[in-house]
């Protein structure tokens, strides 16, 4: 499901399809940076049980992200988002919807600097 | 560049969303402002009534729909288009949106090119709409505002004096014996009275006051943020300079105006309906009170009282009235 169009392997770098449009790289650049301030804010409230934060912040990161150029990462945020709204989730699918989001999150980048 | 930049509110609970917008739009000279919750998105678009709103549907707390919901509700905000931003595309939500009175809908993630056009075009039916419905407003003969206008300004500068706790003042006017000059001088002159005393309202006023044919011979201005008795200075002013008027085709002829004068405060309900009776009212008294007058709302009764016994404006002298001044203007 979560396999990255331009982005072989589930390791290497997610970057935004954005990367060469001079008018967003600044842009992109800021939001990228802001996205491990975002990952400890997921994390912690998940830890915390703040579930009514932990679906503000995977709604917040499902409209961002697709903004930004990067659709992987908003998928991660919309299927985490649904589980939350639904209540269906146990809280183990939500770890792991979490997880799958924190691990693109921190994969992200502005342009093509250090994959392929 | 030469045209005036279109305002936009977006109203998203994500400022990533603020700042895409931003750079996305910033080459179709529009002056963007953001706001992040639907009730204070309501607020600042009663402020700025902005051409265009971008509206999230799905945000926490006040959803887009009940947001516009609102707007469309408020006289103020109703003819403001909305572009609602949705995550999810499904068709019960767009024609909701479309019944609710959006213009339009874009999907998040934006396609850019698709996003500006949506934007352009939203932005040129606004245009067009307002340059129709201004054509449509504007009295042809006079180029003042017409009653319809008038009705609406009204109604909006009414909730607006009352949201913010402002003053506001009508100015009732009907020049006199107009039925008259007609007769004797022809109709073309009548309209020749007509543009003249459209042109001293608009020169004794200021350009934030509303005036505006009312129908036949009569007139209205609106004045915003002026008190009861600033009003009646200004309608004064305008009664003194009409008479003073040298008609150069009828240079022994002294055309006059009566005029009535109210508030906000002093008519019986704070609507637009009771505003204009009480100007009416106004008018009527000083009309029955021997004409080329201002009459203040609020003193009506005595002026109306006094002239009474003189009887209904029927009987009056033909030749026009000599110089009176309203009983509460000193000379």
């Amino acid at each position: 499901m979560q396999d990255q169009q331009s982005n072989p392997g589930n390791s290497g770098p997610v970057v935004s399809e954005f990367a060469d449009d001079p008018d967003m790289l600044e842009l992109v650049e800021m939001f990228v940076d802001e996205l491990p301030q975002r990952v400890q804010s997921l994390q912690s409230s998940f830890e915390s049980q703040m579930m009514d934060e932990l679906l503000r912040l995977s709604h917040q990161l499902k409209g961002a992200c697709g903004g930004y150029g990067f659709p992987s990462l908003s998928e991660a945020a919309a299927e985490l988002e649904g589980l939350l709204k639904s209540g269906a989730g146990d809280p183990g699918q939500i770890e792991a919807a979490m997880n799958e989001l924190v691990d693109l999150c921190r994969r992200a980048s502005p342009g093509p600097g250090q994959g392929d | 560049m030469a045209e005036v930049a279109s305002t936009i509110l977006v109203i998203d609970d994500s400022v990533d969303i603020h700042r895409l917008l931003k750079i996305r739009l910033r080459d179709q000279n529009v002056a963007i402002s953001s706001s992040s919750s639907g009730q204070d998105g309501i607020e600042r678009a009663r402020e700025l009534l902005p051409d265009l709103i971008l509206l999230d549907i799905d945000m926490p707390g006040m959803s887009g729909f009940e947001v516009l919901a609102e707007l469309k509700h408020d006289p103020l905000t109703v003819e403001i288009p909305v572009i609602f931003l949705s995550g999810s595309g499904g068709s019960t939500n767009k024609v909701k949106g479309f019944d609710l009175g959006a213009v339009d809908f874009v999907t998040k993630p934006f396609d850019i090119a698709e996003l500006r056009a949506r934007v352009r075009s939203a932005l040129r039916t606004r245009k067009l709409v307002k340059m129709l419905a201004q054509r449509a407003q504007v009295d042809g003969l006079t180029g003042l505002w017409n009653r319809t206008h008038l009705d609406e300004q009204l109604v909006c500068q009414v909730s607006q004096a009352r949201r913010h706790d402002t003053p506001l003042a009508l100015i009732m006017s009907d020049v006199d014996k107009f039925k008259n000059l007609n007769d004797t001088h022809g109709h073309p002159f009548g309209d020749q009275v007509l543009q003249e005393v459209a042109n001293i309202l608009v020169e004794e006023t200021r350009d934030s006051d509303i005036s505006c044919r009312y129908g036949g011979e009569e007139f209205a201005v609106i004045l915003p943020m002026t008190s009861l008795a600033d009003a009646v200075t200004v309608a004064e002013r305008c009664r003194q300079t009409l008479e003073a008027y040298v008609w150069a085709s009828h240079d022994d002829l002294c055309v006059t105006a009566s005029f009535g004068v109210t508030d906000l405060g002093t008519a019986e309900e704070p609507t637009a309906a009771s505003v204009i009776k009480s100007a009416d009212a106004a008018l009527y008294a000083a009309k029955h009170g021997g004409r080329n007058r201002v009459v203040r709302a609020d003193e009506e009764h005595s002026t109306r009282g006094d002239c009474s016994s003189s009887g209904g404006g029927g009987a009056a002298s033909e030749s026009p009235a000599q110089p009176h001044h309203g009983s509460s203007s000193a000379a």
